[in-house]
C-alpha cells in the first residue's frame, strides 16, 4: 500500500502546508500564525507555543488517511494540546463555518428556488445547526471538564469516556442529508452561488468527519488509557 | 459503487498482518477501512471500539475464548470471523469460522469470499435499487411524517399497525436516503406532496 510521508519536526512548515492545503485548519487550531519562512515544523511550533508533538500526530494521522486508533497514543499527543485543539475546533465550526454556509445557502437559494421550498431548506439547515451544536456543546461542556479533572488526578465516579464513545454520533450525516437534497431535488436553475454553497457543503462534510475521526481515533483512545492509570 | 468494509485483522505477525492488507487493498469494488490487532490481550477492546464487520483471525489468537463469547461480550453479534491460515490446523477448531482463508489463497479467492459474505446482507438492497419511486402508501405515509404525525397517529388514521409504519419508514428512508423529517419535507414540498400551509408546526 501506498503510504503518504509522515511528517517530521525537521521538515519544513512550508512543505506540509504547501502540500496539503486542509492543514491549514489544524494549524490554526494549533494558535500557529502564517508567514513561517523557511522554518522548520519544530521552530513554528516553538515561536507560537504549540505543542510539537501533539501537532505532528493529528497532521500524520489526517494526511495518511488514518481511520483506526493509534497505538500507545499517549506518547504521541498530549490531552492538554488535544483539548485546546477541538475547542477551536469547535468554535471554528459553530461561529464561522456553519454560519458562513448558511449565508451562502441563502444567497443561493434566494432568488430562483420557490419560497416554500426555501424555507424547508431553511428550516432543515437550522436545525443541522442546532445538532452539531448540541454534539459539541456536549463535549465542552461534559466531556472536557471530565478529562481536565482526569488529568489532575481526579476521576468521577459517575462518568466514563465509553459512555461519550457510544453516544457519540457521525455528525456529518445529516450534512450528507442536504447535499443528497440539494442534488437530487432542487427545483431551481443552481449557479454560482449555488454551486459555490454545495462545494462548501460537500468541505464541511469532509471536515466535520475527519474532526469526529479525530474524536473517535486520538481522543477517546487517549483518555482509556489515562482512566486505566488512574 | 464501492462496497464499504471494516475488517479487523488479528494476527500477531507483523509482516503477515500487512501482507493480508495490501492483498485486500488490491480488491477492487471495496472500500477498506482496516483495523490491525495484534495481540490476544487487545483483541476484545478492539473488536469493541471498532466494530468490524468481518474479523480475520488466526486461531491461534482466539486462544481459550470461543468466537461466540468473543461476539457477545463486544456487543458484535453480526461480525463474519474467517480463520487465517498458515499452519496445518485441526478441523474441529475451525468448524465455527464463518470462512477460511490461507496465506495462499489467490487474489480471487479472497474476492469470492468477501462477496459471498456481502450476497448474504446485500440481497434486499438490491431488490429496492430497482425501485426507488416511493408508493401511494409510502408518500402518504411521508405526508403524515411531515405533518408531525407520530407513529402511533398514522396507524390509526391509516389502519395499519406501528410495525408496519417502521417497516414503511424504514423503506422510505433506504429508497430516499432521508433520514430526518425536516428533510423529508424538503422532498415532500419539492415534490408537491404538500404545501407549507398544510404544515400546522411551521
Amino acid at each position: 500500500m501506498y503510504k503518504k510521508k509522515e511528517y517530521r519536526e525537521t521538515d519544513k512548515m512550508f512543505d506540509l502546508i504547501s502540500g496539503n492545503y486542509s492543514m491549514m485548519l489544524v494549524m490554526s487550531r494549533f494558535g500557529i500564525e502564517p508567514g513561517f519562512d523557511e522554518k522548520t515544523i519544530g521552530e513554528v511550533c516553538r515561536q507560537n507555543k504549540a505543542d510539537c508533538r501533539t501537532f505532528l500526530t493529528v497532521v500524520n494521522f489526517l494526511i495518511q488517511k488514518r481511520d483506526t486508533p493509534v497505538e500507545n497514543i499517549n506518547d504521541c499527543i498530549s490531552l492538554e494540546h488535544l483539548i485546546v485543539y477541538l475547542h477551536n475546533a469547535h468554535n471554528y465550526f459553530l461561529k464561522f463555518r456553519l454560519p458562513h454556509l448558511r449565508r451562502k445557502l441563502t444567497e443561493a437559494i434566494k432568488d430562483d428556488c420557490p419560497e416554500d421550498v426555501a424555507f424547508a431548506i431553511t428550516k432543515f439547515f437550522d436545525e443541522y445547526v442546532c445538532e452539531v451544536d448540541k454534539h459539541m456543546m456536549y463535549e465542552e461542556k461534559t466531556v472536557f471538564p471530565y478529562v481536565r479533572d482526569l488529568l489532575k488526578g481526579k476521576k468521577n465516579p459517575k462518568y466514563n469516556i465509553s459512555i461519550f464513545h457510544k453516544r457519540h454520533d457521525q455528525i456529518e450525516l445529516k450534512i450528507t442529508e442536504l447535499k443528497y437534497l440539494l442534488l437530487k431535488y432542487y427545483p431551481g436553475k443552481g449557479g454560482n452561488w449555488f454551486n459555490s454553497a454545495l462545494f462548501d457543503i460537500f468541505s464541511t462534510e469532509r471536515d466535520l468527519a475527519t474532526h469526529n475521526q479525530i474524536e473517535n481515533n486520538l481522543f477517546t483512545p487517549a483518555i482509556l488509557e489515562l482512566e486505566k492509570q488512574i | 459503487m464501492n462496497i464499504n468494509l471494516k475488517i479487523a485483522i488479528a494476527e500477531i505477525s507483523g509482516i503477515i498482518r500487512s501482507g493480508v492488507e495490501v492483498q485486500l487493498r488490491k480488491l477492487t469494488g471495496f472500500h477498506f477501512q482496516i483495523i490491525e490487532i495484534d495481540s490476544s490481550e487487545r483483541l476484545y477492546e478492539a473488536v469493541r471500539l471498532n466494530k468490524p464487520d468481518i474479523l480475520i483471525i488466526n486461531p491461534a489468537m482466539a486462544g481459550g475464548h470461543t468466537l461466540h463469547q468473543l461476539r457477545e461480550e463486544t456487543g458484535n453479534l453480526s461480525m463474519k470471523c474467517m480463520a487465517l491460515l498458515y499452519t496445518l490446523t485441526d478441523k474441529n477448531q475451525l468448524r465455527y469460522y464463518d470462512e477460511q482463508i490461507t496465506i495462499y489463497d489467490t487474489l480471487d479467492g479472497l474476492k469470492q469470499k468477501l462477496e459471498q459474505f456481502i450476497l448474504q446482507e446485500t440481497e434486499d438492497d438490491k431488490e429496492d435499487d430497482e425501485q426507488q419511486i416511493l408508493s401511494v402508501r409510502e408518500k402518504e405515509i411521508v405526508v403524515c411524517v411531515v405533518k408531525g404525525m407520530t407513529n402511533r397517529e398514522i396507524a390509526d388514521l391509516l389502519y395499519l399497525s406501528t410495525h408496519t409504519i417502521i417497516t414503511h419508514r424504514r423503506n422510505i428512508a433506504r429508497k430516499l436516503q432521508i433520514h430526518s423529517a425536516s428533510g423529508l419535507t424538503v422532498y415532500a414540498i419539492v415534490n408537491k406532496l404538500v404545501e407549507l400551509s398544510d404544515i400546522g408546526k411551521l
